[in-house]
């Protein structure tokens, strides 16, 4: 979950991750960002983010984003 | 057929809710069968395409379905190859997916796009002297395809990604993609907003009902109070440009925008009214656009249901396929987190516009309002971290709500100029509107007095503009008017109506000398 905020900030700096829950609800993250981070998640962790799962209830959050990616990694 | 026209308002849809509620069970079937009469009677008879399109994405869903049991059945087996058998059933399941999208695109095709297509080619055949010409075919497009054609590639695309199970009930998936208040103009709802609500059969309720009727109501409004007063400005800017000057052009390309949002999102206001007497919670197609920062914002709050639809299923799908998603990783190195994903997004959304715009029509017109919203976005997308060092450096808040409502100004400056191009009868004529607002600099008052307007009518829809402006201003602060009028009291709630439905009948744009503006997304 660190690393993974890590990531966040690396990427858009301008957000409290640990609280925030509308992140694509409330455009913190935009499409670009997006790509940036799905490709960087990927590397990181070694899991293949589907595009299907890329929708806002999974995105929303650190939290969430966390959730998606230990839920891809038992896949 | 136009959802603002009394038959709709006072006959169709009072008539429906009410048999719909006296029935004391299986309500969905009614609702079905009512769907169905009124795409027959308003779609001119061409149901039987609607009716393919349903029957072609159940069965293709549930085949899928099959293919999916049969692969956990194999892999049960004890000596089973997991690889072969994976690959064996997806193959399957690709090659239904593909041929049901193909049936569906291909109507779609068909209906809107053969004679631009012929017209093309045989304007190339001419060029290179070739003695063949393609024969042009009318056909008249089945009603709401665009909307509903979508809709069916969403469910049928969402099921073969293991998003949305596929359904047993052939009602349910007819019911998603019939509803008689969405079958005409959308919002192009995804199987899991609105198949359950519909398919509960569940009776109206008071209080839904109210809500609806009020929401109705506003929509009303903005039809009679601005747009049919708006639109002869409109069309006598549009059809005689070159006799304007610039500003005036200007304020037409103002007018247009004002009078496509009030038809638009107005229509939608009875659409999402008419679900919700039902409890069908249809979802919001607008949020306060012209709150936006920029354009790619505002493309977020307008046409809300075809913008994510593209997103879902055009947009990320292209530039997260793995040779993007390559070149993404490997210029991301390169060139840092904003500009590294910038060409793959960048491709993709290219795609999405261009498709953006043949999605409204087959024109050049269309294709240049797509290209110019790509460069629009693409070009804000480039040009983003420069602004931000650049107000960083000049110590400008950006959060300041005097910087917002220039942002806003700005975008709105920028939207117009989209919809002028969106309006304007050829590329020849939209290119000629625009320079001809930045070389003729000059404003003549009286040339607004002669466009079928007097001073009343100017009042009228600046006061409902402004009327406007307040509601969406305060939805914006997640104050909900309608709501929050449907909590009041009974006679409080009648006074307003009264005065409400007097305003709509006193100041509103009837009889000789207006041209009730026909419904601009159903044609699309």
């Amino acid at each position: 979950m660190e690393k993974l905020i890590e990531i966040l900030e690396d990427l858009q700096p301008e957000v409290d991750y640990e609280t925030n829950e509308e992140l694509i609800d409330g455009r913190y993250l935009d499409s670009l960002t997006i790509l940036s981070l799905v490709s960087e998640i990927e590397d990181e962790f070694d899991v293949e983010i589907p595009t299907v799962e890329i929708i806002p209830d999974n995105f929303n959050s650190a939290k969430k984003i966390w959730a998606l990616i230990e839920r891809l990694k038992e896949e | 057929m136009s959802y603002f026209k009394s038959i709709y308002l006072f006959v169709i849809l009072p008539i429906i809710a009410l048999i719909y509620n006296l029935i004391p069970k299986k309500r969905q079937w009614f609702l079905l069968l009512a769907n169905f009469v009124v795409f027959y009677i308003m779609g001119k008879f061409r149901l039987i395409f609607l009716v393919l399109s349903i029957i072609s994405v159940y069965f293709s869903a549930r085949f899928i379905k099959k293919a999916e049991d049969k692969k956990e059945e194999l892999l049960k087996k004890k000596d089973a190859d997991k690889k072969v058998i994976n690959e064996k059933i997806k193959k399957k399941k690709k090659l239904i997916l593909v041929l049901c999208l193909l049936f569906n695109v291909a109507f779609l095709v068909v209906f809107k796009y053969l004679n631009f297509f012929s017209t093309n080619i045989n304007l190339l055949l001419n060029v290179f002297n070739v003695n063949y010409q393609f024969k042009m075919i009318h056909l008249i497009a089945p009603m709401g395809i665009s909307f509903y054609t979508l809709s069916a590639i969403s469910y049928i695309v969402d099921v073969y990604n293991g998003k949305v199970e596929a359904e047993k009930s052939f009602i349910k998936v007819s019911l998603f993609l019939s509803f008689f208040p969405q079958i005409m103009e959308g919002p192009i709802a995804r199987f899991k907003d609105t198949a359950d609500d519909l398919y509960s059969g569940k009776k109206i309720e008071h209080n839904n009902f109210i809500l609806g009727y009020q929401r109705i109501m506003y929509g009303f409004f903005k039809k009679k109070l601005i747009v049919d007063r708006i639109n002869p400005l409109v069309s006598s800017i549009f059809n005689n440009y070159a006799s304007y000057n610039g500003l005036t052009i200007f304020m037409g390309a103002i007018a247009y925008t004002v009078m496509l949002y009030m038809e638009f999102s107005g229509t939608m206001d009875v659409v999402v009214g008419s679900g919700q007497i039902f409890g069908i919670n249809i979802p919001e197609n607008f949020r306060q656009p012209f709150f936006s920062k920029n354009v790619s914002e505002f493309w977020t709050r307008w046409h809300i249901s075809l913008g994510t639809w593209f997103k879902d299923y055009i947009y990320y799908p292209i530039s997260l396929s793995k040779p993007l998603k390559k070149l993404t990783v490997k210029l991301r190195h390169k060139l840092g987190n904003h500009y590294g994903p910038l060409i793959s997004g960048s491709i993709a959304l290219f795609v999405v516009w261009f498709l953006n715009g043949l999605w409204h029509g087959a024109g050049y017109t269309f294709l240049l309002f797509g290209l110019y919203h790509f460069i629009m976005i693409a070009g804000g997308n480039f040009m983003g971290p420069v602004f931000v060092k650049l107000t960083d450096k000049l110590h400008i808040n950006r959060e300041n709500i005097v910087y917002r409502v220039l942002q806003s100004i700005k975008m709105s400056l920028f939207v117009f100029i989209g919809e002028m191009i969106f309006r304007a009868d050829t590329v020849k004529d939209a290119l000629g509107m625009f320079k001809g607002i930045f070389t003729r600099f000059s404003f003549n008052f009286s040339e607004l007095s002669i466009m079928g307007l007097d001073i009343y009518d100017y009042v009228v829809i600046v006061l409902s503009v402004i009327f406007v402006f307040v509601i969406s201003l305060l939805k914006e602060k997640n104050i909900d008017v309608n709501d929050k009028l449907s909590k009041k009291k009974l006679w409080i709630r009648w006074i307003i109506y009264y005065a409400f439905i007097l305003m709509i009948c006193i100041f509103g744009a009837y009889g000789p000398g207006y041209e009730p503006l026909d419904p601009i997304y159903a044609d699309f």
